[in-house]
């Protein structure tokens, strides 16, 4: 019961932080957004026993991409127009 | 095409679930009991199996000596499949150090090699460089650790290679790296090659049966052919046969991939 309510607390942070972070004019705001959806999935995956799945999202969703993702937005520009 | 579109994504969405629909329930592995319930001999008639993850399921720790069924399904069973992402990997890595390498502005071979910690390197306070020191530590320490038990626990080559990859982003912030980036280049690079080589090398010597075969599994216990037995039990080190030196070269391939994509794009975008 309890780990249901918080799998569907988790699921709401998640659709909410996506969504953020597609409504975000400041790119750099958008992609800090994206990295708290990546760790929200990374705990959904650990919770549905995949801890190689969550591994790899830790990884490479939570902190490569996002680094990734910073460099390309300061070889660019930081706002979208 | 905004209908196209909206309608591939309901059409994918719904062969997601169909798919759903056919997977055993979480927590409950066992799909046919019948299958399980003479826990002696592997089961050679595939008959006896429904689908192929009963098969891997029953099979896959007696066959492989790998306790970690996941790994033992990329890095054995299919381990073809493995080779194929770890070439796209490979030729994203050079494509994109091809896009950004032009953009590093050529200004000699620069003296300093690597910066001693405390000696304010690039104007970086030091609770960063010292801080990141510590943390790269633990974290290269904790992807060595997945890299090597991945064929006992959760983890593997690609899992372990990328949390290194993510130390080097922490090498390069408190610029503890070396500055000199065509050198560093010229020797990740190199272990890069050497990780992909290794993987098809090792392909090729199991090539008596077929190409990335498993010849080392169940034999030699000094050449990590240990058997194990079914069911749950924490497995040895010295198991799986070729699993763990492929894993080996994946993380191998994956780590010093990625950081060449981070050292360029880095070097690219800093502007002095």
């Amino acid at each position: 019961m309890i780990s249901s309510v918080i799998f569907i607390l988790l699921s709401i942070v998640m659709l909410v932080t996506a969504v953020i972070s597609l409504y975000f004019r400041d790119l750099l705001a958008s992609v800090v957004s994206y990295s708290v959806m990546s760790l929200v999935l990374t705990v959904m995956f650990f919770h549905l026993d995949a801890p190689d799945v969550a591994i790899a999202e830790a990884g490479i969703g939570a902190a490569l991409t996002v680094c990734i993702f910073v460099i390309a937005i300061k070889l660019t520009r930081r706002r979208e127009e | 095409m905004r209908l196209a579109s909206f309608l591939s994504l309901v059409l994918i969405a719904a062969f997601l679930f169909v798919g759903i629909l056919r997977l055993h329930p979480v927590g409950e592995p066992l799909g046919n009991p019948d299958v399980f319930k003479d826990r002696g001999d592997a089961i050679t008639d595939i008959k006896n199996v429904d689908t192929m993850d009963d098969y891997y399921l029953r099979n896959g720790q007696t066959e492989t000596g790998s306790n970690n069924l996941v790994a033992s399904v990329v890095f054995d069973y299919r381990a073809f499949d493995t080779l194929g992402e770890a070439t796209v990997l490979f030729i994203v890595v050079s494509s994109i150090s091809m896009l950004f390498f032009t953009m590093i502005k050529r200004k000699g071979p620069e003296t300093s090699g690597v910066s001693r910690i405390g000696e304010f390197p690039g104007g970086v306070s030091r609770v960063i460089t010292f801080g990141s020191f510590l943390l790269y530590i633990l974290i290269i320490t904790f992807g060595i650790y997945l890299v090597v038990h991945g064929h006992l626990s959760p983890g593997g080559g690609f899992q372990g290679g990328a949390v290194m990859a993510s130390a080097t982003a922490l090498l390069l912030i408190s610029s503890l790296m070396t500055r000199n980036v065509q050198k560093t280049k010229k020797i990740f690079s190199f272990f890069e090659s050497l990780g992909l080589t290794l993987f098809i090398g090792i392909g090729f010597v199991g090539i008596g049966v077929s190409f990335l075969s498993n010849f080392l599994a169940n034999g030699n216990p000094l050449l990590f052919g240990k058997a194990i037995a079914f069911g749950p039990n924490p497995g040895y080190l010295v198991s799986a046969g070729t699993l763990p030196l492929l894993s080996l070269a994946i993380g191998m391939e994956v780590f010093f991939g990625l950081s060449i994509i981070l050292v360029t794009m880095y070097h690219a975008a800093k502007d002095e």
